[in-house]
């Protein structure tokens, strides 16, 4: 096995520069499948026929506790999001700000638009109890891992994504389970550091992470092509009054139950550390787990300790194998209640 | 040829020196020049963290570990260190503190006497580089954020939980061995009766002894940790 399964790596001559430069430029905007862009495109229609449907707009009052100093904001109903009031608080709030805390309770994503007068609270990563925000931050490095798996393969491996189970920072590693058509894949060094490096160039885009709250015939639509996700969708629709939450990055769309951080530019050091083949009764193939490890661009760590993370995060995670049957409700892609 | 030993005639020190000196062009010259650094010398043994100009900051901090590591080598009794002191040090108090207080700080550091940080300029302002200078060891908190003693931090549960991994491991392994001398005394005495108990369990207890000392070699992640601090 080499490299060539990922997308762009074998078209690369060697000593041509020019090639080189053409090659990756293309591979830039080529790596997006037609169906992704699909599905970003009925995200987008959604979203805008959503803040149409506000109608009238109406003022709330959200009382903000924390540095610089206490303030309070006149936003607009449905339409303003933490990320919002963050801009006014200054660029250095904004950039930081991982997730909201609503009234003090209910974790609340930075680009949801807030239901009604409120206080709320930026968390970043870097605080005195930051359980919380580190459980948000690793849930979202799942849901990255998703997009860079889906994009990253060539066109002659088939990838369907399933789902990851709650996010578990103790556990050493964040994990997303996708059905691939390959036999008996063990992964090289060179193919992790290969997936590893996509992954960092797909945080570096910058790309703000959405949010969107829909009916489950809405999700049904966007997630067609995908049996597993098809199959979880009714389930997860029954535990959350008939909406699921969507989560878009860049063209990527997933399920989530939320809350994510605020963009990818958060992501600091990212390391796909390995894959492992799952015993499982899904059909259509076998599910592979992929695992990794990151920490915050706000965590600086020294690469003897780091390394030590990456070898752990090497060993197969122990979180629960995804089956046929039984979609449990402890999973975190899937909708519980509404934190988001 | 014989030639001198630099390092033995000049102490080395723990900073990158910059291979060509600023000039920091004034009416004075090179003596003008070097009043100026000898201000900030004074400044920084006086207040021990002082924000300035990169460039001065830079040039100053040379001057003041070499003053330092000669107080250090020399003591107070060598008249050419004096002078060196009398002539960087504008305040004469500071000459005591310098022999009496830095360096019994400084003579056990096998690092830099000096940390230089680059500060954040004001905007809108003048568009030079500031710096913070500062002696280690001082009495003001730090000025680099805590990432250690909070144990919340994402790195450190990673790193806790890693460490607690690694132990279950060698404790593990240590059982196993353990377990395996076990069996094999119980092996020897049914084949062997000759053999007499005493030995194998002297031999059993290095066994043991072992499996202990390579425990408290392979706290790798605690001293990781330390390293960090």
């Amino acid at each position: 096995m080499n490299t060539s399964l990922f997308l762009g790596k074998q078209a690369l001559p060697k000593f041509s520069k020019c090639n080189i430069t053409k090659t990756l430029h293309k591979r830039f905007f080529a790596n997006v499948s037609e169906e992704s862009k699909q599905q970003s495109e009925l995200f987008r229609f959604e979203s805008k026929r959503q803040r149409e449907a506000v109608g009238r707009i109406e003022k709330i009052e959200v009382k903000y506790e924390g540095p610089p100093e206490e303030s309070t904001l006149m936003m607009n109903k449905y339409l303003s999001t933490p990320y919002d009031c963050a801009k006014h608080l200054g660029e250095i709030v904004a950039n930081r700000s991982a997730v909201a805390l609503v009234n003090g309770e209910t974790l609340w994503h930075m680009h949801k638009p807030l239901e009604d007068s409120c206080s709320i609270q930026l968390l970043h990563y870097n605080i005195p109890q930051p359980a919380a925000v580190n459980k948000t931050y690793w849930r979202s490095c799942s849901f990255l891992l998703g997009a860079v798996i889906n994009n990253c393969f060539k066109d002659n491996v088939n990838v369907q994504l399933h789902s990851f189970p709650s996010p578990n920072v103790r556990s050493g590693s964040f994990i997303y389970d996708a059905q691939l058509s390959l036999d008996n894949w063990m992964p090289t060094e060179t193919e992790l550091r290969v997936l590893s490096a996509e992954m960092v160039k797909f945080c570096r885009q910058n790309n703000p992470i959405e949010c969107l709250n829909v009916d489950a015939d809405f999700a049904l639509l966007v997630f067609k092509n995908n049996p597993h996700k098809t199959q979880q969708i009714p389930s997860i629709a029954a535990s959350n009054k008939g909406r699921v939450t969507l989560f878009k990055v860049g063209h990527h769309i997933d399920i989530s139950r939320g809350p994510m951080i605020t963009n990818t530019s958060h992501l600091g050091r990212i390391t796909i550390a390995n894959v492992f083949k799952l015993n499982t009764d899904i059909p259509g193939g076998p599910i592979y787990r992929f695992q990794g490890v990151s920490l915050p661009y706000s965590i600086v760590l020294n690469h003897v300790a780091y390394s030590i993370l990456e070898n752990r995060a090497k060993k197969l995670n122990p979180a629960r194998i995804p089956g046929l049957h039984g979609v449990s409700d402890e999973d975190g892609s899937f909708v519980k209640h509404a934190v988001a | 040829m014989n030639q001198a030993d630099v390092s033995k005639l000049v102490s080395k020190l723990k900073i990158k020196v910059n291979p060509r000196l600023r000039k920091f062009r004034n009416a004075e010259g090179p003596l003008g020049r070097l009043k100026k650094l000898r201000k900030t010398v004074t400044a920084l043994v006086k207040h021990e963290r002082i924000e300035l100009n990169y460039p001065r900051a830079d040039e100053a901090r040379m001057y003041a570990e070499r003053l330092i590591s000669e107080a250090i080598r020399y003591g107070d009794c060598h008249k050419t260190t004096m002078e060196l002191a009398d002539f960087w040090l504008e305040e004469k108090q500071l000459v005591h503190k310098l022999f009496k207080v830095l360096v019994p700080r400084f003579q056990d550091y096998n690092v830099s006497y000096t940390h230089m940080y680059r500060a954040p300029r004001p905007y809108p302002g003048p568009m030079h580089k500031k710096a913070v200078l500062e002696l280690r060891g001082n009495p003001y908190p730090s000025l680099l954020p805590d990432m250690i003693s909070n144990r919340n931090l994402i790195h450190n549960v990673l790193l806790d939980e890693a460490k607690k991994e690694y132990r279950a491991q060698k404790y593990a392994e240590i059982a196993a061995k353990i377990e395996s001398a076990e069996n094999q005394f119980i092996g020897k005495a049914d084949t062997s009766s000759n053999t007499s108990n005493e030995e194998i369990a002297t031999s059993e207890k290095s066994r043991v002894k072992d499996a202990e000392g390579s425990i408290s070699e392979s706290s790798e992640i605690n001293k990781v940790q330390d390293d960090k601090k």
